[in-house]
């Protein structure tokens, strides 16, 4: 079977690949698609997939599908490269719940510390995102409400979880990101812990009715 | 004419090469916006060979949108990047 010969033809009877320089674009169809299929890094891959969406709608005009040529454009490099690109944004990143005098200011055990965790998650193709909050209380809630995907316990205030040493506790309440910070993160920077609903936050005493009146 | 084309497709080969090889993304974004170019350039070039106005219509359709989503990818590519960095 000659595949040639099916194309279809142009105005006048002339075949719209009858010249070699066809083949030559349409290797470098499969080249970029291995660069897209080969690339770990989602936003590298984005760029290829552009690249192989402009190779693309050459192909198609090139072929006689002018319109096939247009949606590849508009749909295939434009939309779904935006979308993609706004979907990745948004999923790949970890939220960190942390004290706000923690994260307003770079102190001298918290900035080693971030710098650490942004380069682990980098190898993870994950980004940090920091979110703050006024107390322990409301750190736990945010953790129990799904807000964020870990809290980061200063080692002061940290007795209830029988942590050793001065190193701070990341709590955390995906299991395959304290699979990975259980293998990778170092004892000496930061203990990581595993989150689980019956875990009793250490909330504040508050006054109470019967005490007051007990 | 012909010749043009060859040549145009050997052009093309310069920043595939340079997108598989550099890591850097901004590097890889100027392969992108070069490539995107001259596959708009092409297809008006094929246009002006086949003496079809539907593809020249389609090509210069390309050529102005496959800058715009290059532009959408950048903003959010440097946004990013600004989170990461500060």
């Amino acid at each position: 079977m000659c595949w040639p010969i099916a194309l279809p033809m142009r105005r006048g009877g002339r075949s719209a690949v009858d010249n070699s320089y066809v083949y030559a674009i349409v290797l470098l169809l499969p080249l970029s698609a291995a660069m897209v299929v080969f690339q770990a890094n989602p936003y590298q891959a984005l760029i290829m997939r552009g690249i192989l969406g402009s190779l693309a709608a050459l192909i198609y005009a090139m072929l006689g599908g002018a319109d096939v040529a247009l949606t590849e454009a508009l749909v295939g490099t434009m939309l779904a490269v935006t979308l993609y690109a706004v979907a990745v944004r948004s999923s790949l990143v970890m939220r960190l719940g942390v004290l706000q005098e923690e994260g307003m200011k770079p102190s001298l055990q918290g900035q080693p510390l971030l710098d650490y965790l942004r380069s682990l998650l980098k190898r993870y193709q994950l980004r940090l995102e920091l979110v703050s909050y006024t107390d322990q209380r409301t750190l736990h809630q945010a953790l129990a409400a799904k807000e964020v995907h870990g809290i980061c316990l200063p080692s002061a205030v940290e007795q209830t979880y029988d942590s050793d040493g001065d190193a701070p506790c990341i709590l955390l309440r995906v299991p395959r990101l304290y699979e990975i910070f259980a293998a990778e993160l170092p004892g000496a920077i930061a203990e990581s812990r595993l989150y689980s609903p019956e875990d009793a936050a250490p909330l504040p005493k508050t006054p109470t009715l019967t005490e007051e009146h007990g | 004419m012909t010749l043009v084309l060859i040549a145009m497709i050997g052009a093309l080969l310069i920043p595939m090469i340079e997108a598989l090889r550099d890591e850097d993304i901004w590097q890889r974004m100027l392969a992108f916006a070069s490539i995107a170019t001259k596959t708009s350039v092409m297809i008006l070039v094929i246009a002006v060979l086949q003496d079809d106005w539907m593809i020249g219509v389609v090509g210069v359709l390309i050529l102005s949108v496959g800058n715009a989503a290059l532009m959408l990818l950048a903003h959010i590519i440097k946004r990013l990047s600004d989170a990461i960095e500060g």
